[in-house]
């Protein structure tokens, strides 16, 4: 039953530009992804990775195809709410923690909760238990840029999981991080589908890390093998 | 959470040091309003004070359509017995006759800090446009002498050092804008004069300062007549009575009496003050006047539209113009502050929406900055011109009107100001923070 994928993506297509710029992004694509799984998402570059991931994140309306989304159909015919929908139901990490400079730790993990609506105590409790659960609490008052790479990159995780979202899509999100911190993410990203079950999705160029995920997905000019 | 107070305190020293630009800026543009309130007021102010319903000045000849534009603005000279006829028309309560004219006395300049900087710098301002001398330091204190009779309308409104005058010669209540002091002794036309009292606030159009004395101190010193003179004329004015008198012996007594009236009716004055009987229409009584004596006469507010002939209220447009522009400046520089505040913030923008913030939230960021340059600027710029307003050598008045009135412009301003960056805001893709790496 179709219900049953936390993403079902059937016959995806993705073309930017026209003409003489024309480029197939993405052909035919099809993926069904259960609730709990942890997929890595490779291939060489150029190859649409990450036009994949903005699609199933909701940021790239595709030029083909239909999408499900935690059970929604999304693109329908109605015109999808596709900023509410993102804050809800999906988290994102990326290869930089893109933090907001000018907030706080506890500020930027508690953004999504505050646009989200979530206030008050419930959202404090929440920010404060997940600082603990990537043990940067004693952060809470700083700011991004007096926390070094590996830190920052923990809170933007925090970040992504404030809403308990269905959804995390994260893209080269150990990129600029050693193998130990690298594995760390995949075994933190591991233990959120375990304990939440959500959905990840990890784009990623390294082979040392796929011992830790359900599935490897290698997609190559725009088509999943 | 409030994103942009929240960018504002982190980037505090980028946020206040534009602000305070803006501060300036309006700092200016209130100033130029309280200048522009300050000739306002100093044309009014002789006016209002004096509290007259109607002013009577001298007309052409007995054409009173074309009658002077006195006394302030034009000489006006009148009998001074005139004023007894004017008093006697129902409806008058009161005629005060004045004498009023400029006079100047030589003083030492002795000039604040801030009016010798002010000098050297018009000084530098002008260099290209003076000739040697045409700017020197003024040597010579100007002012307005105003004689009034002790108990009717026309004398100093307050008396904010010493006293009133009192006795009937030599004494002046001076506005202490002259810099005289009290107990000061000067010589004005042929006799010496004391200074018994200040008053303040009292300044022509020209802006310079009242001195008050009683009309006859004020005639000396205005019509300064040379006393051989008026003893011949004295002799001239009353021979056809006297001579009638010789020949009418009975009649020696009202002759004499007005012989005495006659010699005394060659006093002037500038200008009566009229006040009327409350609920008596001033239309009445001036053209009543207007037909039987042949004399101009003015109501106050005509009296006060008077002082802002001319270049006065040309240069009040002027200024006024130059506000208009100083706002449009205002909003400007804060809409190119805040644009390039967005452009700093386009990556953040990008994720904010990402993270699926709807666009109210960014727009209402970008705004909120923007609205806090402005009034914040607003209520610093006020505070700063409300401080140094009372060191100008020239009344500068703003009020709360003036600055509630800027707030509420500003208000406008930024809101208009903001649109350049929110439609930036707007065209920020989310998919921007993707892919980047
Ligand atoms: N906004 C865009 N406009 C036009 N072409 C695009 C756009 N984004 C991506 N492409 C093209 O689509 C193709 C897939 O790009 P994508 O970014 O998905 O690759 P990727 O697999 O993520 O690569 P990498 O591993 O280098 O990140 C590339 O040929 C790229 O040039
Ligand atoms: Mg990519």
């Amino acid at each position: 039953m179709a219900a049953d994928y936390a993403i079902h993506a059937e016959n995806l297509a993705m073309v930017y530009g026209r003409g003489a710029t024309r480029v197939e992004a993405l052909k035919g694509v099809e993926l069904a992804v259960r609730p709990g799984d942890l997929w890595a998402i490779m291939g060489p570059s150029g190859s649409g990775k990450t036009t994949l991931l903005t699609i199933l994140g909701l940021v790239t309306t595709p030029t083909g195809g239909s999408l499900r989304i935690d059970g929604e159909n999304i693109y329908d015919g109605k015109q999808p709410d596709l900023a509410r929908l993102r804050r809800e139901k999906i988290g994102f990490i990326f290869q930089s923690p893109n933090l907001i400079p000018f907030l706080s730790v506890r500020q930027n993990v508690l953004l999504p909760l505050h646009l989200a609506g979530v206030r008050g105590q419930p959202a404090e409790a929440r920010v404060r238990e997940l600082l603990g659960y990537l043990d940067i609490a004693d952060r809470a008052d700083l700011h991004p840029n007096q926390l070094s790479g590996g830190e920052q990159q923990r809170v933007a995780i925090a970040r992504a999981l404030a809403n308990n979202p269905k959804i995390i899509l994260a893209d080269e999100p150990t990129a600029s991080l050693d193998t130990d911190r690298a594995l760390n993410v995949m075994r933190l990203l591991r233990q959120v589908t375990n304990e939440h079950h959500a959905t990840v999705l990890v784009v990623t160029h390294d082979h040392r890390l796929i011992t830790e995920v359900d599935r490897v997905v290698e997609v190559l000019d725009g088509r999943i093998q | 959470m409030n994103l942009a107070l929240r960018d504002i305190s982190y980037h505090r020293f980028k946020f206040f040091s534009s602000t305070l630009g803006v501060s300036l800026l309006i700092m200016v543009v209130i100033a130029i309003g309280g200048i522009i309130r300050g000739v306002i007021l100093d044309s009014a102010t002789i006016i209002n004070k004096t509290g007259a319903d109607l002013w009577v000045v001298q007309a052409y000849g007995a054409h009173p359509q074309g009658g002077t534009l006195g006394p302030f603005v034009e000489t006006s000279r009148l009998p001074q017995q005139v004023y007894h006829a004017i008093e006697a028309i129902p409806g008058v309560a009161q005629a005060s006759p004045l004498a009023t004219a400029w006079e100047h006395v030589e003083v030492m300049p002795h000039p604040t800090r801030l009016m010798k900087f002010m000098y050297i710098n018009a000084l530098l301002n002008t260099a290209s446009m003076v000739k040697p001398g045409w700017m020197a330091m003024p040597k010579l204190q100007r002012f307005i002498v105003i004689g009034y009779q002790r108990g009717k309308i026309g004398g100093p409104p307050v008396i904010v050092a010493g006293r009133g005058i009192e006795a009937s010669h030599y004494e002046i209540v001076a506005d202490v804008k002259t810099g005289f002091q009290l107990g000061q002794h000067m010589r004005l036309g042929n006799f010496d004069y004391t200074v018994v009292g200040l008053t303040k606030n009292m300044v022509g159009f020209t802006a310079d300062p009242v001195i008050y004395t009683t009309l006859v101190d004020a005639q000396n010193i205005i019509f300064q007549q040379d006393p051989n003179l008026v003893r011949s004329q004295r002799t001239s004015i009353t021979k056809p009575f006297t001579e009638l008198a010789a020949t009418q012996p009975r009649l020696a007594a009202p002759l004499a009496a007005t012989a005495a009236a006659t010699a005394a009716s060659t006093l002037s004055i500038n200008a009566i003050a009229v006040k009327l009987v409350p609920g008596v229409s001033a239309q009445q009584v001036a053209q009543r006047i207007t037909r039987w004596q042949h004399l101009k006469v003015y109501t106050a507010p005509q009296a006060v539209n008077l002082q802002l002939m001319g270049s006065n209220r040309l240069i009040l447009f002027q200024l006024a113009l130059f506000r208009d522009i100083l706002v449009l400046i205002a909003g400007i520089v804060i809409g190119l502050i805040t644009y390039t505040f967005t452009l700093d913030k386009l990556h953040d923008i990008a994720m904010l929406k990402l993270l699926g913030a709807p666009s109210g939230v960014v727009y209402r960021m970008i705004l909120q900055e923007a609205l806090f340059m402005g009034i914040v600027g607003t209520l610093v710029g006020s505070a700063l011109e409300l401080l140094i307003e009372p060191y100008f050598p020239r009344r500068v008045v703003a009020t709360y009107g003036d600055i509630a009135q800027m707030l509420a412009a500003m208000v406008i301003v930024v809101v208009l100001a903001s649109v350049l960056a929110v439609r930036r805001a707007m065209h920020v893709d989310p998919r921007s923070v993707l892919g980047g790496g």
